[in-house]
């Protein structure tokens, strides 16, 4: 009995054993690892990844407007309220992207009724995304219907809202979604700005369109380095380059070479050159709004 | 009688097969276990976010960007571009803990095609026990952040993670 009880503990035992060699020997990639690098070889050798983006927020984008002196215009922000049309998920991540632009812009304008019309509208698009936890976290939706009348405290719950999102959409490995988040809202920002700009031509405005025109490329990119993950990106990609084709082909931005090295100069578009940028931006638009 | 005794023979089987069963699982789960804790990042995205976040007050988030670290051979050069706007102040915070060792970070306003930049931060001086580290960002167009990753040649295949947030006001 003793015997067969030893047997049994053997079995398990070297069943284990097994199971260590097979699960050793699984984990070794077969590639050049059972050479052993000289000292040399490996003080000599630096591997360059590719240039990763960290693109920024649709509240800054927003603030900076505001801070130019983007005065507040009824009616130019997205009308259409009706999240279930957007069916695609390229289509959800680029409306919330929209509105989230929308919910700044009426935030730092104080329009209490508009921005809580859209914090519901983002709610529903995020739910539609299957990420609208990130709304209840730390209650921020409730936090924000209690303080409406605070413009300061609105905007730093906006704020929280986008690092709970930055980092769930980066714990799910959904990077993608912010980046085609922003793309909307970059779009959104730069209508909204052009719209401005067309009533009072302000200076100041017209330098900031300018500037927020050389993150384009920045975008377009973080977006290529994620098109792997949803082959869709690649539609949304073609449309942003046609913006930055018309917009590099500006003669006020081609002769413009100390423009990228200046950390204080900001570039100046004549009106017509505003007009052929705000007619692209436009239509790339309605393209996002119509899904 | 002979029907008992088969019957009795046919459940001590069955109890030490069970038995047998058992003892293979439970090595199995350890043995896999161990290995799949082993190879796990450690990356606690939701810690490094509040604790980067504590460091960011006054500034306002904008963003934060994750870089998942392999150490390999080869020592490593990873680049994260960070578009900033004229007349904003911004801060930067770096949180190290998420690494199993030492890297460099330096920051340029160029990329590292450019033929000739300085870094206008550097962790070179930080204590090594120092893993938060915050960055107040002179004027400028762009940043570049830049992970100088050691060769690791003892074959430990370490992994970690690196974040840093970035803030305005």
């Amino acid at each position: 009995m003793l015997l067969k009880k030893n047997s049994l503990v053997l079995k398990g035992a070297l069943f284990i054993a097994a199971s260590m060699v097979f699960v050793a020997c699984g984990s070794d990639a077969p590639t050049d690892e059972t050479i052993a690098p000289t000292e040399d070889s490996v003080v000599a050798e630096v591997q360059t990844e590719e240039l990763t983006y960290s693109l920024p927020s649709p509240l800054q984008i927003a603030s900076i407007f505001k801070k130019s002196g983007l005065k507040y215009k009824a009616g130019i922000t997205s009308d259409l309220k009706d999240p279930a049309k957007y069916t695609s998920n390229l289509n959800k991540a680029i409306n919330l992207g929209v509105y989230s632009a929308d919910l700044s812009y009426a935030v730092l304008n104080k329009q209490n009724q508009e921005a809580m019309t859209y914090m519901k509208l983002s709610r529903q698009l995020a739910d539609n995304l299957g990420m609208g936890t990130v709304f209840d976290q730390g209650n921020l939706s409730t936090r924000f219907e209690k303080n409406l009348s605070n413009e300061d405290s609105l905007a730093y719950i906006i704020a929280e809202l986008q690092m709970v999102t930055d980092m769930y959409l980066d714990e799910n490995d959904q990077q993608q979604i912010t980046s085609i988040v922003f793309s909307g809202a970059w779009v959104e920002s730069m209508y909204i700005g052009s719209k401005v700009y067309e009533k009072g031509k302000d200076k100041s405005l017209n330098g900031k369109l300018a500037e927020q025109m050389t993150i384009l490329g920045s975008i377009i990119n973080a977006l290529k380095a994620e098109e792997k993950k949803d082959a869709a990106i690649g539609g949304l990609i073609a449309d942003l380059v046609i913006v930055k084709d018309v917009y590099d082909a500006l003669p006020s931005v081609k002769n413009n070479p100390a423009g990228e090295d200046d950390a204080e100069k900001e570039l100046t578009l004549t009106d017509d050159e505003v007009t052929q940028l705000t007619t692209k931006i436009e239509v790339l638009r309605a393209k996002f709004i119509n899904g | 009688m002979k029907y008992e005794v088969f019957t009795n023979t046919l459940k001590k089987t069955l109890k030490m097969s069970k038995k047998a069963f058992c003892i293979s699982l439970v090595g199995l789960i350890f043995v896999f276990g161990f290995t799949t804790i082993q190879t796990a990042d450690n990356c606690d995205k939701k810690a490094l976010t509040t604790s980067c976040k504590k460091k960011l007050d006054p500034y306002k988030y904008d963003s934060q960007k994750f870089t998942k670290i392999n150490f390999t051979k080869k020592a490593q050069q990873l680049e994260v571009e960070v578009p900033i706007f004229i007349g904003e102040k911004y801060r930067l915070v770096f949180n190290t803990s998420g690494m199993p060792k030492g890297i460099k970070i330096n920051v340029y306003t160029k990329d590292k095609e450019a033929k000739k930049r300085e870094a206008i931060f550097s962790n070179k001086d930080a204590k090594a026990d120092e893993t938060q580290l915050i960055f107040d960002v002179p004027r400028a167009r762009k940043m570049y952040v830049d992970y100088d990753v050691p060769a690791d040649s003892t074959n430990a295949k370490l992994t970690g993670c690196m974040i840093f947030m970035v803030g305005y006001k």
